[in-house]
């Protein structure tokens, strides 16, 4: 047996295959280079999903003849000036991207500093050539051509042209989000894919960022975002968080930054989860971006070598900072319902989505095609029959309840609800507010009042529990065994009464009476994965909170109820006073509120 | 296969066996019913794969042969057709259709071939007993309800029968439990099974079984190995496969050492149980039984409905003790109550609690108690 020191060429691909695992990885390395060599501007193009070309152009601080020839040896950084890993404040700092990314494709850096001239220094499969003058703007530009050209085997394994620029764009995204006042383009040679303006705001960061995280997240996402703000033991957490009613059916859309890098991190999907689980279904998902500020010495950013994941000394109190501050701000946005549902409801009386629309665009004017008799029969269909209103004749309209005179203080200022004018369909509820009208679907708003008020019930009387009389023995890992013993007292205010039972499995000795007969090994399990996960017993919470859930929709009144102007008014007033009755049990709004202004705008008398 | 039968006969027959059948089947067959004709004697089987009803009528068999045939809308073509009808079933030349004639009406139902048709061996059966329905019937509703339904615990979806001894006397026992509460009745050792198995039966077989035997006053003859079971009386066989599994060492959680006896009458009881319960939530129903010197107070409080309470003379003449259980099983426990007292052995409000039927030693309930 012979052993010997690999060749650097091979030390270098078998590194590139831990840093660049497809070409969303390396233009990933590039940006992250060129973000902090100080740019402004940087312009990525992937050719054929970055499999024939990635180019990344910078205005960065550029490089030298000598520091461009340094900078593709291996473990060759500017970045770690002190030798201390503990004290990270640029992206990189591995001095592994230019080397690996080198070793296997065709490399040609161009790069001129701000007073020098500019070099050209060109890498093939990991061969160094010399560096040749060239010409080019202050800045640098890398070229990665041929990517995995010299690891055939990697090339296999790159999917669909689509699916790799997908990952690319996802990739420079994620870092946009984190660098507002960066301009960034990319293209696929042919098409802008993504393009952002650096931003800027004279009203400060915030709005900026927001700007920013609209131009990945969508519109509706900085429309319907609450700021979050908060800091605990000198961790500080900033961003936003969408209002539940907006909400997707992946977590793809929740980021999280720590210190400016954008990272993946199961804590926030699981913290996030935790914080919204009143508001959504269980298959739904909050779109959110938070930013965490820590002291680079409580994070270890040196995990893995696409440094995409980060370890917390202390994850709990990051965790916690999130789901608090996440709760705060939903306890505080009370009785917003996201505005995408009444612009939508606006959109839909709006000229030229639905019917058309007399006096505006769709109404025949002077050069119209249509035909006479069809535009006078438009014109007749929205003129007022006479003696009838069109629409309330029938039993489904209902008796528009002509409120009496507490009506006109009930639609001031004191309850921001309004008072009852009708109910229509025999689902909703129609109010008048001081400036505008309310329309509240009764079943979902009633739904969350009981379903409210029988978890208030949950906590004040407690949890009955029903004993075993065959205790279960679940047999876990011991680590998690006894993770869930340290948390018993926890767990038996919710019902759940368990001890360690000798080493790997706790004993279940009384469980919570509203589960009736239940699965107790699967309800511990799913327990013990989110003290893991997420440090809450949130799977307990959720199913007595599901049974509560079913509970309050079978015990709420149904559309298709008649209500009278009492009970209506009776059921605004309690939507008032109870927390979070903007939303039903699934994310859902229970009411839309229609400003007058919105109303005038609609008539155009705006 | 030709025959004419009886309307009121067939609909008997076919309301026992049908009822095996599942409504939903993935496999066609196990929709079908069988039916073979031979010497005066029509025989009609179905089955889900893990049981099976087979059962004997009288019929006309002018031509003996076989089919299968839809269990569910055979029975309900001849639930419909008027009493006292003579039904003539045929299977037409290429025994693709089976011909119903009643009357003026006409039926064909297709069918599939009896080869599909699965057959539950009865394998070997070595311990053979007979028990009275009487004593069947008593077992069953003794136990049933507190089968578990959760099936995780697979093991507790059924009744265990065992043979015991006990003060040199042998007994067969029934016990069910499904980990709230548990239920242990036992009668005589019937001849023939000194050498029985332990074995689960199933809920689904039982709850065929008790629908069988509702009426019968014969005998049922009960035949068992290991895995499989089979039931026979007036004509009817009930096959069923056991529960692959171990009961649990039950005879660990009925205490041993409970001292404090409580005697109510169960009558009472029942409807104070009942009455007080309205108030207490949907799910949870918990009741709470505060016991002192000759008199019980039942209460129950909900933050929705408000509260109840009811006050019983009892007889009781330990210390004072407050202990709350789920209210159903109270019910359940008390309906199978006979004699006019129940007595309740208690411990303290975390231990399980005995109930027993003072005029039948033979059933004994164990409910482990409720708390907040
Ligand atoms: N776009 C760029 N502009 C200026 N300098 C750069 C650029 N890209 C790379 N460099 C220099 O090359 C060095 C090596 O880069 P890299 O291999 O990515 O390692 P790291 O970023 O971990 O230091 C960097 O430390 C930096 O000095
Ligand atoms: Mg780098």
């Amino acid at each position: 047996m012979t052993i010997r020191m690999l060749p650097e060429t091979v030390v270098n691909r078998i590194a590139a295959g831990e840093v660049v695992e497809r070409p969303a990885a390396a233009v990933k390395e590039l940006v992250e280079n060129a973000l902090d060599a100080g740019a402004h501007q940087i312009d990525v193009v992937l050719r054929d999903g970055g499999r024939t070309l990635i180019s990344v152009t910078d205005d960065g601080c550029g490089m030298t003849a000598d520091e461009m020839t340094l900078a593709v040896e291996r473990h060759a950084t500017s970045k770690l000036p002190d030798d201390d890993l503990t004290r990270v404040l640029t992206m990189g700092f591995r001095g592994e991207a230019l080397p690996s990314i080198g070793a296997v494709s065709r490399l040609t850096i161009t790069s001129r500093p701000r007073d020098g001239e500019a070099w050209q220094l060109l890498l093939e499969g990991g061969r160094k050539g010399a560096p040749q003058p060239a010409s080019h703007a202050y800045g640098t530009r890398v070229e990665v051509r041929d990517l995995f050209y010299a690891t055939p085997a990697r090339l296999k394994f790159l999917k669909t042209e689509r699916t790799e620029l997908d990952h690319a764009v996802d990739a420079v995204q994620r870092l946009a989000m984190a660098y507002p006042e960066v301009g960034f383009t990319v293209s696929d040679g042919e098409k802008t894919r993504f393009a952002c303006a650096s931003e800027t705001d004279l009203t400060g960061d915030e709005a900026a960022l927001l700007r920013r995280l609209a131009a990945v997240m969508g519109r509706d996402f900085s429309e319907n975002a609450l700021t979050v703000d908060a800091e605990r033991d000198g961790v500080r957490l900033f961003g936003f968080a969408g209002l539940p009613t907006l909400n997707r059916n992946t977590t793809r859309h929740q980021y999280l930054f720590v210190n400016g890098r954008p990272v993946r991190d199961k804590l926030l999907h699981g913290a996030v989860r935790g914080a919204y689980q009143d508001f959504l279904a269980r298959q739904r998902h909050p779109l959110v971006a938070l930013f965490v500020e820590i002291d680079p010495e409580l994070v270890d950013v040196n995990v893995h070598p696409a440094k995409t994941e980060v370890r917390f000394r202390d994850a709990g109190v990051v965790r916690g900072l999130i789901v608090g501050a996440l709760r705060h701000a939903l306890a505080e946005a009370g009785h917003r319902a996201s505005t995408t549902v009444a612009d939508t409801a606006l959109g839909a009386l709006r000229p030229g989505s639905g019917l058309p629309y007399p006096g505006r665009s769709a109404y025949p004017t002077g050069g119209s095609t249509l035909p006479r008799e069809l535009a006078e029969a438009v014109a007749s269909y929205y003129a007022p029959v006479e003696g009838q209103i069109p629409g309330l004749d029938g039993a489904s309209a209902a008796a528009p309840a002509t409120v009496d005179d507490d009506a006109a203080a009930m639609a001031g200022g004191d309850h921001p609800l309004g008072a009852a004018r009708a109910q229509v369909h025999e689902t909703y509820i129609v109010a008048q507010t001081g400036d505008g009208i309310v329309i509240v679907d009764q079943h979902a708003a009633h739904e969350r009042l009981v379903y409210e008020r029988m978890k208030k019930a949950l906590e004040n009387g407690g949890v009955m529990r029903q004993g075993l009389l065959l205790p279960e023995v679940i047999d876990l890992d011991d680590a998690i065994a006894t993770r869930l013993a340290d948390r018993a007292e926890e767990l038996s205010e919710l019902g759940l009464v368990l001890e360690k039972f000798g080493s790997g499995a706790v004993v279940v000795r009384e469980v919570p009476a509203l589960l009736g007969q239940t699965d107790v090994g699967a309800l511990v399990r799913d327990l013990a994965d989110d003290l893991a996960e997420m440090d809450t017993a949130l799977a307990l919470r959720e199913r007595l909170e599901e049974v509560c859930s079913t509970m309050a929709c079978h015990g709420s009144v149904r559309a298709g109820r008649q209500l009278n102007p009492t009970e209506m008014n009776a059921l605004l007033r309690e939507m008032e006073v109870t927390p979070h009755a903007g939303q039903c049990n699934h994310g859902r709004p229970t009411y839309v509120e229609l400003k007058l202004a919105d109303i005038e705008r609609l008539f155009g008398r705006r | 296969m030709k025959l004419t039968i009886e309307r009121s006969t067939l609909l008997k027959a076919l309301a026992h066996v049908q009822s095996v059948v599942e409504r939903r089947n993935t496999i066609p067959i196990l929709a079908n019913v069988l039916l073979d004709a031979s010497d005066g004697t029509l025989t009609l089987t179905a089955t889900d794969m893990d049981l099976a009803i087979t059962e004997k009528v009288d019929a006309d068999v002018s031509q003996a042969g076989a089919s299968t045939a839809p269990a569910h809308t055979f029975y309900d073509i001849v639930r419909k057709l008027p009493d006292g009808a003579q039904v003539e079933v045929e299977t037409d030349a290429a025994a693709s259709q089976l011909l119903l004639r009643a009357g003026r009406s006409r039926f064909s139902l297709s069918t599939l071939p009896i080869e599909d048709f699965p057959v539950l061996s009865g394998g070997d059966l070595p311990v053979a007993f007979s028990l009275t329905a009487d004593e069947l019937r008593a077992v069953i509703d003794r136990t049933r309800f507190a089968i578990s339904t959760e099936e995780t615990r697979y093991y507790l979806n059924g009744i265990y029968l065992h043979a015991v001894e006990a003060d040199g006397e042998h007994f067969l026992r029934a016990v069910a439990t499904d980990g709230h509460r548990l239920a242990r009745v036992e009668t005589a050792l019937p001849a023939g099974a000194e050498g029985m198995p332990g074995v689960i039966a199933p809920r689904k077989a039982i709850a065929e079984v008790r629908k069988l035997i509702d009426e019968t006053t014969n005998p049922v003859e009960v035949a068992l190995s290991d895995t499989r079971m089979r039931l026979e009386f007036d004509g009817i066989v009930l096959t069923s496969k056991l529960i692959d599994g171990t009961f649990p060492d039950y005879e660990r959680v009925i205490p041993t050492d409970n001292d404090k006896v409580l005697v109510v009458d169960s009558g009472v009881f029942a409807a104070a149980v009942d009455r007080v319960s309205t108030i207490s939530s949907e799910k949870s129903r918990s009741i709470k039984l505060a016991v002192n010197p000759g008199s019980l107070t039942l209460s129950a409080t909900s933050t929705e409905n408000g509260s109840a309470t009811e006050e019983l003379e009892v007889g009781y003449s330990d210390s004072g003790l407050e202990i709350g259980f789920n209210s159903k099983y109270l019910l359940d426990i008390t309906s199978q109550i006979e004699g006019d007292e129940a007595q309740f052995i208690l411990a303290d409000p975390a231990s399980p609690t005995i109930v027993r039927d003072t005029a039948d030693d033979r059933a004994l309930y164990v409910l482990m108690p409720m708390r907040v």
